[in-house]
């Protein structure tokens, strides 16, 4: 013959039997262990007197659900987390105060009008599932951003242009981009080495995420290339944000032992035009890119606007 | 699709009457458990095959507005899944029935009230119908999404069901009109069974 009692205080889950008014019936030595109450101590009190947090009219619902359909009804741990409260304590990495729950709540005598309700830990699955969401949140980032610079890379660009032009569109906004190129950056290499180079494009990056709104895209389109989308911003308006981009940039200036490296940028401005633009946003860029072309045949350090 | 599992006229009949019944009781139970007079239109249901199902929750799922979509296993004699889904202002009409506050009317608290009326909707139908067709079943947890594309549907959901059948029903409640849909996904062997069950009852009546 079984002995339901010795499964019942040693199986490795919380279980309670509750009658239709909530009034414990049954609490196991699992629960006698994680919350310090014993069983005699909380037979026939009700479940809310003692854990007062717990959602009286949804807990009702689902007992009453149990006992209509003779099926089981769940207090999931999406979205609940828990039903009784039991503090985490250990020394591994936490990620939640509190146990995990999943409930499963079952009849027991449908005649007597009681339900079983079982709890299952759902830590350990919990944080997985947390700490895989968090990766691939870090992940997705990653594979938008140039590592160097930590700056949007170009293919994120060209996924987030297109969204945000038809949104332009939909508002009726203005959208515009420039592309900036830094002037005889081949020269800064050669006089001071790559490493210093590089130094001269983190700079510059991290100074344009600075200047531009968080509405605003910079993406390094490659080696000395940036291009800046922005969000309801019409041709003279970027114009004057390019302007103060390229002022601001002449003020910086690198390091190298002694010496400071100085660099200057030219910028080409264009806004997307219906009539024009009718390839799309990669036909604004080529516009702007031509501008860029005239800034640096016209002597560099300077803001042209695409017509 | 092979013929020997496709439902012919009298089996898709005689599955469409079962499923009548067996919905019955998920209405009294909805009315009991919420104290609210509910009833459920007469289901209309449609077989489809995975293809036809995909295009079916494409034209669902492609609005403005998004869904909630809850999957459950169903383990037995009849094995698969089902799926209940059910648009953010029929969700909205449900919190509200449910007697949710105002501030109560978040996502969380409308997930749990969705998992709920979902659980009611398919363990009381299922069972009716496992009783009906001498099918034992079980069932395992709900879990619940919110969903505002067919891409999250298929990032999310595996596609190995060559069958599906699909039960469009309305909730009525006095003042609320809720519409909500189960789906029933169950694998190959399980509609060998219920073809069988199917026969079976159609000759004896």
């Amino acid at each position: 013959m079984i002995n339901n009692d010795i499964i019942f205080n040693t199986i490795d889950n919380g279980i309670i039997v509750l009658d239709e008014n909530l009034k414990i019936k049954a609490w196991n030595y699992w629960l006698e262990i994680r919350t310090h109450i014993k069983q005699s101590d909380i037979l026939d009190k009700k479940i809310f007197d003692k854990f007062s947090y717990i959602n009286e009219k949804k807990l009702k619902r689902k007992i009453k659900s149990v006992l209509v359909t003779n099926n089981p009804s769940y207090y999931s741990v999406d979205p609940h987390q828990f039903l009784i409260d039991i503090k985490l304590n250990t020394i591994i990495e936490k990620v939640y105060d509190s146990m995990q729950q999943d409930i499963t709540i079952v009849p027991y005598d449908l005649e007597k009008k009681l339900v079983c309700l079982y709890i299952y830990d759902k830590t350990s699955l919990c944080k997985t599932n947390f700490k895989l969401e968090q990766l691939n949140i870090q992940l997705k980032d990653l594979s938008n951003r140039d590592p160097m610079t930590q700056a949007y890379n170009r293919r994120y660009f060209s996924e987030v242009s297109k969204k945000m032009l038809s949104l332009s569109l939909r508002n009726n906004q203005s959208l515009s981009l420039i592309i900036l190129d830094i002037d005889k950056f081949k020269d800064i290499n050669d006089s001071h080495g790559h490493s210093i180079g590089d130094d001269v494009i983190i700079l510059l990056s991290n100074t344009l995420e600075n200047l531009i709104r968080n509405s605003d895209i910079n993406a390094r389109f490659g080696g000395e290339e940036f291009v800046i989308l922005f969000n309801d911003s019409n041709a003279e308006n970027t114009y004057s944000l390019a302007n103060e981009i390229r002022k601001k940039v002449q003020t910086l200036c690198v390091k190298n032992e002694d010496k400071e490296v100085k660099f200057t940028v030219s910028i080409g401005v264009a806004e997307y035009n219906e009539e024009i633009d009718k390839k799309g946003i990669e036909n604004t860029i080529k516009r702007a890119d031509e501008a860029l072309y005239i800034a640096k045949e016209n002597g560099r350090n300077q803001v042209v606007i695409s017509k | 699709m092979s013929d020997n599992l496709t439902l012919n006229e009298d089996e898709r009949d005689c599955l469409q009457e079962l499923m009548n019944i067996s919905y019955g009781s998920a209405t009294a139970a909805i009315a009991e458990i919420i104290d609210r007079f509910a009833t459920l239109s007469i289901p209309n249901i449609k077989t489809a095959t995975l293809e036809e199902f995909k295009i079916y929750l494409k034209n669902k799922l492609d609005h403005n507005s998004s869904h909630y979509v809850t999957n459950q296993l169903i383990n037995g004699t009849i094995n698969g899944e089902t799926m209940f889904i059910i648009d953010e202002k029929s969700t909205l009409n449900l919190g509200k029935e449910f007697e949710l506050d105002e501030d109560e009317l978040v996502d969380d608290e409308l997930k749990d009230v969705v998992l709920e009326i979902s659980n009611i909707i398919t363990s009381t139908t299922l069972s009716k119908f496992a009783e009906l067709i001498e099918a034992s079943i079980t069932f395992s947890p709900p879990t619940v999404k919110i969903l505002h594309s067919i891409d999250e549907f298929n990032e999310h959901y595996a596609n190995e069901y060559s069958h599906i059948i699909i039960i469009t029903t309305d909730i009525k409640f006095k003042e609320q009109n809720i519409n909500g849909e189960l789906l029933i996904l169950s694998k190959d062997e399980s509609i060998l069974f219920m073809k069988s069950a199917l026969n079976r009852l159609l000759e004896e009546f």
